[in-house]
């Protein structure tokens, strides 16, 4: 038997068929581009990085990994409570109990010693100090100082002194109520100004955790990831052709320039958007987990709340059109950048800087002030953003949607024409 | 009929003159050899014919078309094999014809039969399904030469199309390149093989520094350079060493 695979890797096995079915393709040429194009993308390792094992397995990790470790349940940080005064075992064993509300382990011991080292030696994150004549001085009416032994650059130590301080406030407000009843004094005629903070949202409904997440994070995240999605592929259908020589001899073929590119760039908005949406999925369930492990909220009650079928429909429109909107402007940007470079390393050090340039107005926009919003919704990058943002936390808004949309539109269209022309130069071929 | 024709091709990259006033006609069934030294604007003038440069000024005709005119159509009508073959590596043998045949606009039927018979004269079959970067460089060579003659055009340009192939192989690309131009088709051929020059062009013309030199047949050329073997006369030639009038 011939041994139809002799010399072939595993990937060009699996994805064979799709060479086999080349022969039932479409005749029109800026379809059989993109299929080349795809196909090639499947059997580079390259798609495997950036389609699924970024997006799936290492974002939602570098967003979840933080909270998790700081959550008290993942890993109880360890407090130890120094006794030095026998009227401080009250608050101590307040203190103790906290292993069972916090997961918190703490080790209570009684008389004096130095125990810093143990913070030193990573042994203790915290160490609570209750000094002798703290309880007279509590008693007396007058303030019993606690000591909080800590690592200043210990994460987990911040955590501890979190829990303990909850204890300590607890244990304080009912020694001042006790002191207030023991003169007759209410708690009002001491607290005379106390605000109440009531939110203001476009829906009149209140914020929930999964609504700030939503608002701060999403649209940013969806325009970064349409930006960014198909970098790598635009500089490896054009820079890489021309460095492996094979764009000489495909335009040597009686198709036009214009569907060449056609070609390549449904393969590039196609590759951008399964990459853009993956990503998205798994930042969207590795910030809800971050958000539920470290507050305690479930997650279970977030991501239901996103997905409520009246805003699901909004939110997906939203995140579609702004993916497809920003991968093609991205991929018009990459494309422009790889048909003027010279090499492959040229094409990545722009590709690199564009990303840059291309990110900052996404990262700037959740903490930029309303009033700007008029203008950045009609400049570069920055209205897709916008539209981002409008369409998914400003739903009600229609003149801020159009116009987001109108300029992302445009520049859409600015780009795409400064890449066909980029694209249609002699020199894309030789550098 | 005059298939291809050169008319006063001339093409600058900045202030280097890469191929001045160049004018050649080849007959419609002939093997056209375009010999030189490197750097004399072999490769330029081949790449304006085939329209993937633009003339600086003057311009060539492939069966009548204007390239500068109809860049398309002319390349509807010609088969390419370029200096570097241009073969995606990561696509298989087969792959790589379908890719071509299918811009060409071939009916799939006549694609398929076309992929199994190159396939098979050029001792590709068992290649098929094998991803063109574990391909030899000779291997390369033959499914650019396979590519080029997919659709049987008209007009075949090729640069070099026997580099770093095998005797065997390189043997059947010059029985098909003399196949192709006894049945009526047109081949142009830039080329430093001599023998194969000898053997397989009716015409040769001979450039050197961007400007053609000599043109004319075999016996045309002997007669110019005083010499027998082909080698030499390609030589004296190229120097200038003329002892007959020029064609």
């Amino acid at each position: 038997m011939v041994r139809l695979f002799k010399g072939s890797s595993g990937v060009v096995k699996f994805t064979r068929g799709f060479g086999q079915r080349g022969y039932a393709l479409p005749d029109a040429p800026w379809l059989v581009v993109a299929w080349k194009e795809l196909l090639e993308a499947f059997r580079d390792r390259r798609t495997m990085l950036n389609v699924v094992l970024l997006p799936v397995i290492l974002m939602p990790v570098v967003i979840s990994l933080p909270a998790l470790m700081l959550n008290p349940k993942t890993i109880p940080p360890k407090i130890l409570v120094v006794v030095d005064d026998p009227g401080g075992m009250d608050l101590a064993r307040r203190m103790k109990s906290l292993r069972n509300e916090s997961g918190a382990l703490v080790t209570v011991v009684s008389g004096g010693g130095n125990f810093t080292n143990l913070i030193l030696s990573g042994e203790v994150d915290l160490i609570v100090e209750i000094p002798k004549g703290f309880y007279e001085n509590v008693s007396s009416g007058r303030t019993g100082e606690l000591i909080y032994y800590y690592d200043p650059y210990g994460a987990r130590s911040s955590v501890a002194m979190g829990i303990v301080q909850e204890v300590v406030n607890q244990y304080s407000e009912e020694v001042l109520r006790e002191r207030l009843r023991a003169i007759n004094v209410s708690e009002e005629y001491i607290r005379p100004v106390v605000a109440v903070a009531k939110q203001i949202t476009s829906t009149g409904g209140e914020a929930t955790t999964s609504d700030i997440i939503t608002a701060m994070v999403l649209p940013m995240m969806v325009g970064l990831i349409a930006i960014t999605g198909a970098g790598t592929f635009a500089i490896d259908m054009i820079a890489g052709e021309r460095e492996r020589k094979t764009l000489e001899a495909l335009f040597t073929n009686p198709v036009s320039r214009g569907q060449l590119l056609m070609g390549k760039f449904t393969a590039l908005t196609l590759l951008s958007l399964v990459s853009g949406l993956a990503t998205l999925l798994s930042a969207l369930i590795g910030v809800l987990f971050a958000v539920s492990s470290a507050s305690g909220y479930a997650s279970a009650t977030a991501i239901p709340q996103l997905m409520e079928p009246s805003r699901l429909l909004y939110l997906s429109f939203g995140i579609l059109m702004t993916v497809a909107l920003g991968g093609l402007t991205g991929n018009a940007v990459m494309v422009t950048a790889a048909s003027f470079a010279k090499t492959f390393k040229e094409a990545q050090q722009y590709v690199g800087f564009l990303t840059l340039v291309l990110v900052v107005p996404m990262i700037a926009i959740p903490y930029a002030p309303q009033s700007l919003y008029p203008v950045l919704r009609l400049l570069p990058v920055s209205s897709l953003a916008m539209f981002a943002r409008d369409m998914i936390v400003n739903p009600g808004e229609l003149g801020a949607v159009i116009s987001s949309l109108a300029a992302s539109i445009l520049y859409l269209i600015a780009f795409l024409w400064l890449s066909a022309r980029m694209f249609g130069r002699e020199s894309v071929i030789f550098g | 009929m005059v298939a291809v024709e050169a008319i006063s091709l001339t093409k600058a990259f900045g202030d280097f003159l890469a191929v001045r006033d160049l004018s050649f006609k080849v007959e419609e069934g002939s093997v056209f050899g375009l010999l030189g030294p490197n750097g004399a604007g072999k490769t330029t003038t081949l790449r304006m014919i085939y329209g993937v440069l633009r003339p600086t000024s003057g311009t060539a005709r492939v069966m009548g078309v204007d390239v500068r005119e109809n860049p398309l159509e002319v390349k509807r009508m010609m088969g390419v094999l370029p200096e570097d073959t241009g073969v995606y590596p990561r696509l298989t043998a087969e792959e790589n014809l379908i890719y071509f045949g299918k811009l060409r606009g071939m009916e799939e039927g006549r694609l398929r039969r076309r992929v199994d018979k190159l396939l098979d004269i050029l001792d590709l079959s068992e290649k098929r399904f094998v991803i063109a970067d574990k391909l030899s460089r000779g291997q390369k060579q033959k499914l650019a030469f396979a590519r080029a003659i997919l659709d049987e055009p008209p007009v075949l340009l090729l640069d070099e199309p026997t580099l770093g192939v095998d005797v065997m192989s390189a043997r059947e690309i010059r029985r098909m390149i003399g196949e192709y131009a006894s049945s009526g088709r047109t081949v142009i051929l830039s080329t430093h093989n001599m023998w194969e020059v000898e053997r397989l062009c009716d015409r040769i013309a001979i450039i050197s520094e961007g400007t053609l030199r000599y043109e004319g047949s075999r016996e045309d050329l002997e007669r110019l350079a005083g010499e027998k073997e082909f080698e030499d006369i390609f030589v004296r030639l190229v120097r200038g060493e003329t002892v007959g009038k020029a064609v």
